[in-house]
């Protein structure tokens, strides 16, 4: 049986098709203005690669994310929120929590031992904790989203940059910048800012080890390393580029439903 | 809001709650009659009925910003009372003979300052609700009552005598038996009535006339009793919480699948779950008992918490409640505590509990929609 999971997020789209329990394609194309648009691009990519002419040829396809209610060749929509639990939880079974830090909101979710969903929280009031924070950050530094995660890696002292808001925390940055700090230490003092509002989320829902990282920030070590020194935990990272969780977990779905 | 109940009184309701002035409303004003609005479902709206007076909870239904209001409020204000005044502030309450406020919050509190500063409604008074729910507070409570049936009597010219009083009891009685048993067809496997439709129905009964209110809506009953709903839902919701008069919230819930059949909500259940006792011979200790004892109280109340939690675990096992959604009004500090115990007291029940903050006016429907259909995921996770 070939099945697909398609995540249509605010900043990306990922797809992903598994054939009998294993992935044998997948792609992460950065969205459209048109959630139809993306998630017809990176399913057919994802098709491709996994050597197929068609979508047609698929059994059955689940989509999530938010752009979910717009994919027209899927079956059924889930939530993002039970497919980045069963996508993390089957890349790495041991997964209890799952922060999920994606483009607009970021998600702490607590996963049973079959990978369903628990508990959760969700940030979407405002930009703190999410890709979208990181990108004013890159825009006041100039430096780009590889910039961030470039680079935060040289062990400076981290600036404190106490607004989680992201207009202010702007404010705090370009003031930084203008006293002549050095980016190194400024990244860090945002990778720090993040972890704080990461933190007091997994607080909120209880934390339950292994916690693992899944969404498109979830690739900043300097954000990973930030948030395990506040937990005071061992991070795993999955073994699969984590920002597929979520198309991984609706595959999944798709496979199950599809009997 | 999609709806398949075809009666002219639920088209009346829809359109009562979808606006502040509505035909009903006109129609008793056109005839030289007065309206008075009030915050609050602890204001006894019984005086006014006795006083000929049409009562109209307040509300900020239609608004899309608050430029006005917002010179009056800080931005740590509740959205409810930001949104509601810049409606008074651009005319919409203008209709108004007479306002009465209380101090069933701070936020809330205040409109009557600003109002008296800004408005020119002619009557406008402010009560003093207590916090606790004692003899004393009864007392305290029968002479504010007093103190507006004077006032009340002053400005309007009439005499709110205890046989007037009575008979205005007497019909909200009736209302509340109407809407009670409104909500008693709801336990059904397929209830003919969605939570959305079931607000607006509440809502439009803060909203007319009341004698109309009860002839309308026992027409709608009648339709009911012969109706049959949907089976097709993914789990049946109770919702909890305070101000909430926006059936279009309520409708996203639903659209994900899952039913509201209950609720204990301050334009809901609350308003009539309880009655006001007409065995007792004075009217007005029978309201100040009323509102501030027998009837369902919410956080506002002091030292009523097991009571509150008590009464969520009957309406959830009366209406066989797979999960309950806790909505609170951002900055509502009264909720985010009777939401977080309630949390607590419902994981001994095993009974799911998710806690949703909103603003007073619907936004981010997509994380909204998110949310509860997550929710629901959960709780046929369970099931599995």
């Amino acid at each position: 049986m070939i099945v697909g999971g398609v995540d249509v997020g605010s900043a990306t789209g990922k797809a992903v098709v598994m054939k009998d329990g294993e992935i044998i394609g997948s792609d992460m194309i950065a969205a459209t203005t048109r959630p139809q648009e993306t998630a017809r691009l990176v399913m057919e990519a994802a098709v491709r690669q996994a050597g197929l002419s068609s979508i047609d040829h698929l059994d059955n396809i689940i989509g999530t994310g938010y752009g979910r209610l717009k994919v027209p060749f899927a079956q059924e929509n889930v939530s993002e929120i039970s497919c980045h639990a069963r996508g993390a939880h089957w890349l790495a079974p041991s997964t209890r929590t799952v922060v999920d830090i994606g483009g607009q909101d970021c998600k702490v979710i607590s996963v049973s031992e079959k990978g369903t969903v628990l508990n959760f929280a969700m940030n979407d009031r405002c930009a703190a904790g999410t890709g979208r924070f990181f990108e004013a950050m890159a825009r006041v530094l100039y430096c780009g989203l590889e910039g961030i995660s470039a680079l935060e890696n040289q062990g400076e002292e981290p600036c404190i940059i106490s607004n989680q808001c992201s207009v202010f925390a702007e404010s705090e940055v370009v003031t930084l910048v203008n006293e002549g700090t050095e980016l190194p230490s400024i990244i860090a003092g945002i990778n720090i800012s993040v972890a704080s509002r990461l933190h007091s989320m997994v607080r909120r829902v209880g934390l339950v080890e292994d916690l693992v990282l899944t969404g498109g920030c979830s690739k900043n070590d300097g954000l990973a390393r930030a948030l395990a020194a506040k937990l005071d935990i061992k991070i795993e990272r999955l073994p699969q580029d984590p920002q597929l969780a979520g198309a991984v977990g609706a595959a999944l779905i798709a496979a199950e439903k599809a009997g | 809001m999609e709806t398949d109940i075809k009666s002219e009184a639920f088209r009346k309701f829809l359109e009562a709650s979808e606006s502040i002035m509505n035909p009903e409303v006109r129609a008793w004003k056109d005839q030289g009659r007065g309206v008075v609005g009030f915050f609050c479902s602890t204001v006894p709206e019984e005086l006014f009925t006795a006083a000929g007076l049409l009562p109209f909870r307040m509300r900020g239904t239609g608004s899309t910003s608050t430029e006005l209001s917002d010179a009056y409020f800080s931005p740590i204000n509740c959205s409810f009372p930001r949104h509601t005044f810049n409606q008074a502030l651009r005319g919409e309450y203008d209709f108004l003979d007479g306002l009465v406020c209380i101090n069933s919050c701070d936020h809330v509190r205040r409109i009557y300052d600003n109002w008296i500063r800004a408005l020119k409604t002619p009557f406008v008074q402010v009560m003093s609700l207590p916090r606790k729910v004692g003899e004393p507070q009864i007392d305290w409570y029968y002479d504010e009552l007093n103190i507006l049936r004077g006032q009340l009597e002053e400005h309007f010219g009439v005499q709110l005598t205890d046989q007037r009083i009575a008979e205005a009891i007497g019909l909200q009685n009736q209302v509340r038996g109407l809407q009670k048993q409104l909500y008693l067809l709801r336990k059904a496997d397929k209830p003919p009535i969605t939570g959305a439709e079931t607000l607006a129905v509440m809502v439009a009964g803060t909203a007319m006339p009341k004698q109309r209110y009860k002839e309308l809506l026992t027409e709608l009953l009648e339709e009911l009793g012969e109706k049959q709903g949907s089976r097709d839902y993914r789990a049946r919701l109770m919702l909890l919480g305070g101000e909430l008069d926006d059936p279009a919230y309520i409708e996203i819930i639903e659209k994900q699948g899952g039913l509201v059949v209950t609720d204990s909500s301050c334009f809901g259940s609350r308003l009539m779950w309880a009655s006001v006792d007409e065995a007792e011979p004075d009217p007005i200790r029978a309201l100040a008992r009323y509102y501030i004892h027998d009837r369902p109280s919410c956080p506002r109340m002091y030292g009523l918490q097991p009571q509150r939690i008590a009464f969520t675990r009957e309406m959830a096992r009366e209406f066989r409640v797979d999960g309950i959604i806790g909505e609170r009004l951002l900055f509502c500090d009264q909720w985010v505590v009777e939401n977080y115990m309630t949390e607590l007291d419902l994981k001994e029940d095993e009974i799911p509990f998710m806690a949703l903050d909103r603003e007073y006016i619907l936004s981010g429907e997509g994380q909204l929609r998110t949310r509860v259909q997550a929710f629901l995921e959960t709780l046929e996770a369970r099931g599995n």
